[in-house]
């Protein structure tokens, strides 16, 4: 008896739902346009990135809506309405219209999913591999969690009025504050941290996570487990607090279930911004969306790396990866559903491989402080990768994951020998020759009075004027048996100087009397070949990282044009170059 | 061993905060009976239906429905009633008969749904959404509802409120039908001819208390035994009354004399000698009424106000 009364009840509530215009509207409809619109006029179609946000951001808006509107506004009015108190006289109690509720908003969720993936995949061409049965786990706990919550609401309101305020108050700063509408490394520190206890951001996290990073359900299981305790903690306290007549109020005290029902959230959060655990997951969802974005480089005169010119091209990148080359004229970048960067006069080239750093220096106990800007630093100069040398604290591998994973924006870390790396620049430092201090190669990135206080420094270093003669003579030496060594800047030795120093290095090596050409071949394709990354890295070729430089001018004329960089681009992502400059100086380097 | 009552109530109060909407109630309900609780809105009738029906918790008294504590077995005792409830509402898009079989299946024992529409002659509505209904359609509904599972004691509570006469009459024929189906029928309404047209008896309640408890005529009789004529003249009356009236019948007149009522236990004899003392005096009548008192003047008579107020 009990079940057929179960059974009838969530069969007439799954009809009258989809009877109903306005749950049609908001579950499918408004998404819809959100969806359209974000597709069509914000780029979603040209990144996976922002294509898997705009699903999160129209799956979330249904979940929110589905719970507080659908669930808890709908309750309240039926009550109002005086419907409820007719069943009130059936011998059944309130657990199958609520639970009834919990059913009618999954079912009617459910679809809303499918359609948006179908519409991503169909009409825009998002190609990101996708982990559907965990996706549909997170978002049926999530919508099962968030239309419990809204039962909660009907539970202590005393009327439609006061539902819908509840409703409203939690609606937005859930929707405002999760990272759906709006991303989240835009708020200040303290907005992010108290993002991470509203049960929204969890559900966002987790959908991102999966959509964009493959993750799994079980990867999500802390927001997975608060979300089914806070369903469980809704069903329990709903039932308990249900009402069948408008005529029964709740007393004001009441109202702090819903904070009960918050628990699991708050506890789970606390634990978050504690282990710092989302902060990290927010900035790595925010990098993969930047390296999923489609480029289309045009008209670029292109170095491929190995030595081979093509003197007017065009590359496509997709997530992250050379989609394509091709030789002369390209497609329209809508065409092939991308980004257009325009390159004419420009230099494509691979991104430079410094073979030779030590982020660690020998002795150290622990890991410099800086260590995040001093990876920038190598990005802002169009560095792709480095070779570092292994430190005994793993700390280069440690780095070398939290770029991988894009919690730290730098150059791809690759693993390097225990040889002390031959460099001019370096040598050039050691004999007190401090032009690079005075170039506006260093300028552009380091703060003046750090640069006065290096040259200051270098005022009472002692000098051995020889070095530097020997080091030149030594590469001309390797050069004339052609064993050319991988370049490296060693960061200018005691300066310091990550990034620029490697720009310096090329430079003196054409001083020496290396052609330009075969200077890049060693800073890219051959770089990459001997640090055993040949096959993926340092060449403008098809299946490539998109780990690439666009310089102005021909740097085949002159090196220096290296330093005159237009865009740098790792791993797909296009470097913000003026960003990470401002805030190296910021932090007094 | 006496037939058990279908209800019996008896010291039944219920205090909401400070106010005592039921003073100590005591009555019983027969099986098969139709019975009636009459009585302005506010006299507490609906308290006290709902207490029947397990919705409410009683303060003080003994209640038993169908042999159940409807605190204590609700459940057992909603399954086993039927109940129309005053003011209620169903999702403005059920149909007729998805309501009809979304409320079978709450209880243990249902009738056939097709059925019980057709007797209700609600088939022809089968289909349609509930908010296209009319009021007599929507009343006939909530009946429906209220037999779907072949209930042993229905409760009405106000099931004319607020419908048209012609409306009312068919609802009254309805009811009409469950006597003779047997069932045991407790009727809440405010409608004087209601009471006195469906019920086998009634108890007349007041601010919380049974004033009255009786069959409709018996009532009539017990608190008023008499009835009143009533004459209307085209000139004044004489001045001396007759010798026979000068006791067992009460008089008094209005409109300057051309208006008379007179009380008495034997109204008929009381016209017999009306008509010859005013022939006598060659006043003309222009109208003439004997009048039962109704449960209005009943009710009247005993809290001092009028039902419909």
């Amino acid at each position: 008896m009990r079940l057929r009364a179960y059974g009838a009840y969530i069969k007439i509530t799954l009809k009258l739902t989809l009877r109903d215009r306005v749950v049609l509207f908001f579950n499918y409809l408004m998404p819809l346009l959100f969806f359209i619109a974000f597709g069509e006029g914000l780029g979603a179609a040209t990144s996976s990135g922002a294509m898997s946000q705009t699903v999160s951001m129209v799956l979330m808006f249904g979940v929110l809506g589905t719970g507080f509107f659908g669930g808890g506004i709908r309750a309240t009015m039926d009550r109002e309405a005086g419907i409820l108190r007719r069943f009130k006289v059936a011998p059944i109690s309130p657990a199958p219209l609520l639970v009834a509720s919990l059913v009618t908003g999954w079912a009617v969720f459910l679809p809303s999913v499918f359609l948006f993936l179908s519409l991503a995949r169909w009409r825009y061409g998002w190609d990101q591999p996708l982990n559907l049965a965990s996706l549909l786990i997170v978002t049926s706990v999530g919508v099962l969690a968030f239309r419990s919550m809204g039962l909660i609401i009907a539970s202590v309101v005393n009327s439609m009025q006061e539902s819908q305020i509840i409703a409203q108050l939690l609606y937005m700063p859930m929707l405002l504050l999760s990272g759906a509408a709006v991303p989240l490394h835009i708020f200040p520190e303290w907005l992010q941290k108290l993002a991470q206890f509203l049960p929204a951001t969890h559900l966002y996290l987790g959908t991102q996570g999966i959509l964009v990073r493959g993750e799994t359900a079980w990867d999500n299981r802390a927001a997975v487990g608060s979300m089914l305790l806070a369903m469980a903690a809704g069903l329990v306290i709903s039932i308990k607090l249900f009402r069948w007549e408008k005529d029964e109020k709740v007393k004001p005290a009441a109202k702090l279930w819903l904070a009960g029902i918050m628990l699991p959230f708050v506890l789970i959060g606390a634990w978050e911004v504690h282990r710092g655990g989302n902060e990290r997951k927010m900035r790595i969802l925010e990098r993969q969306t930047r390296r999923s974005q489609s480029w289309l480089i045009r008209d670029a005169r292109i170095f491929e790396g190995g030595g081979e010119w093509i003197e007017r091209g065009a590359v496509l990148i997709r997530n992250g990866k050379i989609e394509r080359v091709y030789r002369g004229a390209a497609p329209e970048p809508k065409e092939v559903r991308a980004e257009g960067i325009e390159a004419g006069g420009r230099t494509l080239l691979p991104a430079l491989i410094d073979s030779g750093v030590v982020l660690m220096r020998p002795g150290a106990k622990e890991p410099p402080q800086d260590l995040e800007s001093v990876l920038s630093g190598y990005v802002y100069w169009g560095v792709g990768a480095i070779q570092a040398l292994p430190d005994p604290l793993g700390v280069a591998e440690q780095y070398r994951k939290k770029v991988d994973e894009g919690e730290v924006i730098g150059p791809e870390i690759l693993p390097g020998a225990w040889v002390p790396p031959f460099s001019l620049a370096a040598a050039e430092a050691e004999a007190g020759e401090l032009a690079i201090l005075k170039q506006d190669l260093a300028r552009q990135f380091f703060s003046d009075g750090y640069l006065r206080a290096l040259a200051a420094t270098g005022e009472r270093r002692p000098r051995s004027p020889q070095a530097y003669a020997a080091a030149a003579a030594r590469l001309r030496e390797l050069w004339r048996r052609g064993e050319l060594p991988a370049p490296s800047g060693a960061a200018g030795g005691w300066l310091g100087l990550h990034g620029p120093a490697l720009l310096r290095e090329l430079e003196l090596w054409q001083k020496e009397g290396v052609p330009a050409a075969e200077i890049l071949r060693a800073a890219t394709a051959l770089a990459a070949a001997r640090a055993g990354a040949g096959a993926r890295l340092g060449r403008v070729k098809e299946g490539y990282e998109a780990t690439l430089l666009i310089v102005e001018g021909d740097p085949l004329e002159d090196v220096r044009s290296l330093g005159r960089i237009h865009t740098v681009l790792v791993r797909g992502e296009r470097v913000s170059r003026g960003e990470l400059a401002n805030q190296n100086k910021s932090s007094g380097k | 061993m006496a037939i058990p009552a279908a209800i019996h109530a008896s010291g039944l109060r219920k205090l909401y905060g400070d106010f005592e909407a039921v003073r100590g109630i005591d009555f019983e309900v027969a099986e098969g009976e139709i019975f009636g609780l009459l009585g302005p809105n506010g006299a507490g009738k609906t308290t006290t239906v709902e207490i029947l029906e397990g919705l409410r918790q009683r303060s003080a008294g003994e209640v038993s429905v169908l042999g159940c504590d409807p605190e204590k077995e609700t459940d057992a005792v909603k399954d086993r009633i039927g109940v129309a409830l005053q003011s209620t509402n169903l999702p403005d898009k059920i149909r007729v008969r998805e309501a009809a079989e979304l409320f079978a299946a709450f209880y243990t024992r249902s009738v056939d749904v097709d059925a019980l529409l057709r007797r209700l002659q609600l088939w022809e509505k089968r289909n349609a959404y509930y908010s296209t209904l009319s009021g007599g359609q929507k009343q006939r509904l909530a009946l429906a509802l209220a037999l779907v599972n072949d209930p042993e004691l229905v409760f009405l509570d106000e099931p004319t409120t607020g419908l048209d006469p012609q409306v009312r009459l068919e609802i009254h024929t309805l009811i009409g039908k469950l006597r003779e189906q047997r069932k045991t029928v407790l009727l809440t309404t405010h409608y004087i001819e209601e009471a006195e047209r469906l019920c086998d008896r009634v108890a007349i309640i007041d601010e919380g208390r049974i004033v009255a408890m009786g069959a409709p005529r018996e009532l009539q009789d017990r608190v008023l035994g008499h009835a009143r004529v009533e004459v209307k003249t085209a000139a004044p009356m004489p001045e001396e009354l007759p010798e026979a009236w000068r006791e067992g019948v009460a008089t008094s007149f209005s409109d300057g004399r051309k208006m008379l009522y007179a009380s008495a236990e034997k109204p008929a004899r009381v016209v017999v000698e009306l008509v010859k003392w005013l022939e006598a005096a060659g006043v003309e009548i222009e109208d003439l009424h004997i009048r039962r008192p109704t449960l209005e003047d009943v009710f009247l008579e005993l809290t001092g106000k009028s039902l419909r107020e």
